[in-house]
């Protein structure tokens, strides 16, 4: 039990900042609520990680769960609008300049504007995943995969392009 | 115009989310919480029906058979009700959260397909059941109760059906429009 704790422990500092971050891609950067989802992660993470087999890396784990609870959360998601000052709240870095907040924003915006799956999909090509994992976290041939994540990411540069207008 | 690849610089700089101090403990302690509130949960609903059969026994309905089976169809639709939500909330917890994410839609697309047949079969079904029961006792109500408390039971009757039927149908629409999402994602 004691190793299984510090084993959880050393899981939870290595994936929180990402499953956040995943998180907030998927709640158009609500800072307080991704972390209430991320928290949900790592509570599943909790319940099962004794049954955790080893057939994928423990990182493609926590992202399966990732994007899954993120997945329930459409249940009570009010697609709320977050404006830069809040955020900029939430990821408390007072260094940061405005416009670089604005320019996550507007990702945030064109993030939003995806089907559920093809925001999965994009935020863990985002994160830097080789396309295979995704394929796997998705359940998604790597193939179609291959083909979904360039049909997105003309989708969002033209998003962004447009927002920038 | 951005490229994909200034975006996913752009992301890749975000400052880092602070961990919450003792995270991992919180977390596990939040774990235990629910399992033993998991366990009140079920000694309360077990509380609860064995207080309803004593109430039973102790108004000896038995001995009047109309009467008895009148309570004895409001309580079963009660509890049926009852059951079918722990049955809900446990099948939507035992999902397993770590398949892929396709197959995990599909289940979740079975489980709301489930609660639709329970929304529109089942739960109109137990609030007809519900109601036969109250009618058969109203005879009864109007005999051995006062005019005015029989009003009150009959007036506060028919505005918690009225409650609940808003409130059950919010919820149906709710939870049908999160199938419709679903299936169109």
């Amino acid at each position: 039990m004691k190793e299984l704790k510090s084993f959880f422990e050393e899981v939870y500092r290595s994936n929180y900042p990402k499953v956040v971050r995943l998180c907030m891609g998927y709640l158009n950067g609500d800072g307080d609520m991704a972390k209430d989802v991320a928290q949900e992660v790592f509570v599943k993470v909790w319940q099962h990680l004794e049954s955790f087999r080893e057939e994928s890396s423990i990182s493609t784990w926590i992202y399966r769960i990732s994007v899954n609870t993120c997945l329930l959360h459409i249940r009570d998601n009010k697609k709320k609008k977050v404006g830069s000052v809040e955020r900029m709240k939430d990821i408390e870095d007072e260094t940061d300049d405005v416009s670089k907040t604005g320019q996550l924003d507007q990702l945030y915006q064109c993030i939003n504007s995806l089907s559920s799956t093809n925001r999965s999909v994009i935020l863990l090509e985002l994160e830097g995943l080789p396309q295979k994992e995704i394929a796997d976290i998705m359940g998604i041939s790597h193939e179609a995969i291959r083909t979904r994540i360039h049909r997105i990411k003309n989708e969002l540069t033209k998003c962004i392009h447009h927002v920038d207008v | 115009m951005s490229t994909f690849e200034d975006l996913q610089s752009q992301w890749k700089n975000q400052p880092e989310p602070q961990l919450p101090r003792k995270g991992s403990e919180m977390i596990i302690g939040k774990v235990t919480e629910l399992k033993r509130k998991q366990r009140i949960a079920n000694l309360v609903l077990s509380v609860t029906i064995l207080i309803l059969i004593g109430f039973f026994m102790y108004i000896s309905a038995y001995k009047e058979s109309r009467v008895m089976w009148a309570l004895f169809l409001m309580i079963a639709t009660l509890i049926v009700r009852v059951i079918i939500e722990a049955f809900s909330i446990r099948w939507i917890n035992k999902l397993k959260m770590a398949m892929n994410a396709h197959l995990f839609r599909e289940r979740l697309i079975d489980y709301y397909k489930g609660r639709a047949w329970v929304h529109y079969v089942i739960t109109p079904l137990l609030i007809l059941a519900y109601i036969y029961g109250f009618m058969v006792l109203l005879p009864f109500f109007k005999a051995s109760l006062s005019h005015g408390f029989y009003t009150y039971i009959v007036i506060s009757s028919i505005v918690s059906l009225i409650v609940l039927g808003t409130f059950i149908a919010k919820q149906i629409r709710k939870e049908m429009r999160i199938l419709g999402k679903l299936k169109n994602m």
